[in-house]
């Protein structure tokens, strides 16, 4: 995988990021915050 | 009326002593016993490594905080543990010896109903010999100190590079076959690269990854396949990319053996050993147990009943091939097999082995990570460890109901790759779970895709700077610090 420059103006575009800010920021803790448990049972 | 004593103030400590004092009411006591006066959010320690931070921004007192949320502190180390009480004290005690004040160098015998071990690593740099911070041109950002020793080492090197205009060689990576926390060392890597970037001087320096993965992205996690936009890809193939993207060299497979001033000596897994040279080099050391000892009531020594170097808890510790690992091996509870009122939540607790399969050269040399055990599953194990003991205090509940192995349960993984409020970048890495289930996960390398996504781009440093903001005012326990999850 190589980044593109497509791939680098969209990573360092602060409106862009703006955006991803707050969809990361719900997906991390979708993954990280909803539950943990048991793998025995 | 319960006494509940807390070995240790780190993110897990810290955690539990939080968690116990605001749900249990003031007649039970909760106790902190600490050699380090501050709390530190070591997660910032990179940042204080580039001079961005400073150790005031990530660290706080914790005596006036404990005192004014009525949890008592000892600022002492823990010497050793009797977990049947003893000819002294018939309650289970630990023997602790004081660190500051007045009472410097005298011990006294703390008693407990529950006790949590949250001592976290002990920063083995002895078991590498030459690997000492601030000596031989080695430095660490395990501690904000050391941290703010490596900033200051390393914007003299910049300084002297651009006064001669003489070249200059970086390492960064592990010192030692069998260190972990590649993920710190990774973001120290592309912070210290941005800040010479930003200098004008980035053709001037060499910047090399020494590691003892097999390959790049392992992380002690095994390496992982995750989400990148519409894109499978490894993690081996995306800190690839940010390395060639960065003009950074890497050296996986490879176990640091010894330093000497400027001289990194290593063995990598084709058995041959070979010398790489720096002008300044930060070099995580392996961690251990602190080498604690227990005794019987009748004062015999009975530690391998509490360790295994870390603590022992419940999880199976049979020898068996990699193979045969399987995600039921992880502790749940984190309580100790013999006593059943000790726990070892965070880094404190014995793995049942490594993450990542382990490998050896034919000398038999070891080179592989061992476990990582980040701050977000020490807040959660401690956390658990907490609710499990309240349930036990207020409603004699012996069920331990509160159960979170690593191998189900999420992680984040808000790598910096440079600092700066436009310029800066991060690399967003989930994982579920953290270890792989390669039984329910066959197809997806043990993980749930998704779940196990990453992302690169300047949104991840401000993800990472809310959070360094978000933990530390959870960690001084200001209003509703508790909505925050671990």
């Amino acid at each position: 995988m190589k980044f593109t420059k497509l791939n680098k103006f969209t990573m360092k575009n602060p409106l862009i990021q703006v955006f991803k800010f707050v969809y990361l920021s719900v997906k991390i803790m979708f993954v990280v915050a909803l539950g943990h448990g048991s793998t025995r049972n | 009326m319960a006494k509940i004593v807390i070995l240790g103030a780190g993110i897990a400590g810290h955690t539990a002593a939080a968690h116990l004092r605001r749900k249990l009411n003031k007649t039970h006591e909760v106790l902190v016993v600490s050699p380090n006066s501050n709390y530190q959010w070591v997660p910032s320690n990179i940042w204080v490594g580039i001079g961005k931070m400073t150790s005031k921004d990530i660290i706080f007192p914790l005596k006036p905080l404990y005192k004014k949320k009525g949890i008592g502190f000892k600022q002492a180390k823990v010497m050793s543990f009797y977990p049947e009480g003893s000819n002294q004290l018939i309650k289970p005690h630990v023997k602790v010896e004081y660190v500051t004040g007045e009472r410097e160098g005298t011990e006294e015998l703390v008693d407990y109903d529950y006790l949590i071990n949250a001592t976290g690593p002990k920063l083995a740099f002895d078991l590498t010999p030459g690997l000492i911070p601030g000596i031989h041109n080695t430095y660490s950002v395990c501690t904000f100190g050391h941290a703010t020793e490596a900033w200051k080492a390393l914007k003299e090197l910049i300084a002297t590079v651009k006064k001669t205009g003489e070249n200059a060689k970086i390492i960064i990576g592990t010192g030692h076959a069998k260190s972990t926390c590649q993920g710190a060392a990774f973001e120290y890597i592309l912070n210290v690269e941005k800040v010479i970037n930003d200098s004008g001087l980035r053709d001037k320096f060499e910047i090399t990854w020494l590691s003892n993965e097999y390959d790049l992205g392992d992380f002690g996690m095994d390496g992982m396949l995750l989400k990148y936009g519409r894109k499978n890809i490894s993690s081996a193939e995306m800190v690839k990319s940010v390395f060639e993207d960065r003009g950074i060299k890497w050296i996986t497979k490879s176990g640091v053996n010894k330093i000497e001033k400027g001289v990194a000596f290593y063995e990598n897994l084709a058995g041959e050993r070979k010398e790489a040279h720096f002008d300044f080099a930060m070099l995580i050391p392996a961690f251990s147990g602190h080498g604690f000892k227990s005794y019987d009531k009748a004062g015999q020594e009975n530690t391998s009943k509490l360790f295994k170097g870390f603590m022992l808890v419940d999880a199976d510790y049979s020898s068996k091939p990699y193979e045969e690992w399987t995600a039921q091996d992880w502790p749940e509870t984190y309580q100790n097999p013999s006593y059943d009122n000790i726990f070892a939540p965070g880094i404190a607790f014995a793995p049942p082995h490594s993450i990542s399969r382990p490998r050896k050269n034919e000398a038999g040399t070891e080179i592989y990570p061992a476990p990582p055990r980040t701050g977000m599953p020490s807040g959660i194990t401690a956390k658990l460890v907490a609710d499990n003991i309240i349930d036990q205090i207020k409603n004699n509940n012996k069920n331990l109901s509160h159960k979170g192995s690593m191998a189900n349960m999420g992680a984040a993984c808000i790598a910096s790759a440079g600092y700066g409020a436009f310029s800066g970048s991060g690399v967003s890495i989930t994982t579920f779970p953290i270890v792989p289930d390669y039984k329910k996960y066959p197809k997806t390398q043990g993980r749930k895709l998704g779940k196990t996504f990453g992302d690169i781009g300047l949104a991840g440093h401000w993800l990472k700077l809310t959070l360094h903001y978000a933990f530390l005012y959870k960690a001084k326990m200001k209003p509703f610090w508790w909505i925050i999850p671990e």
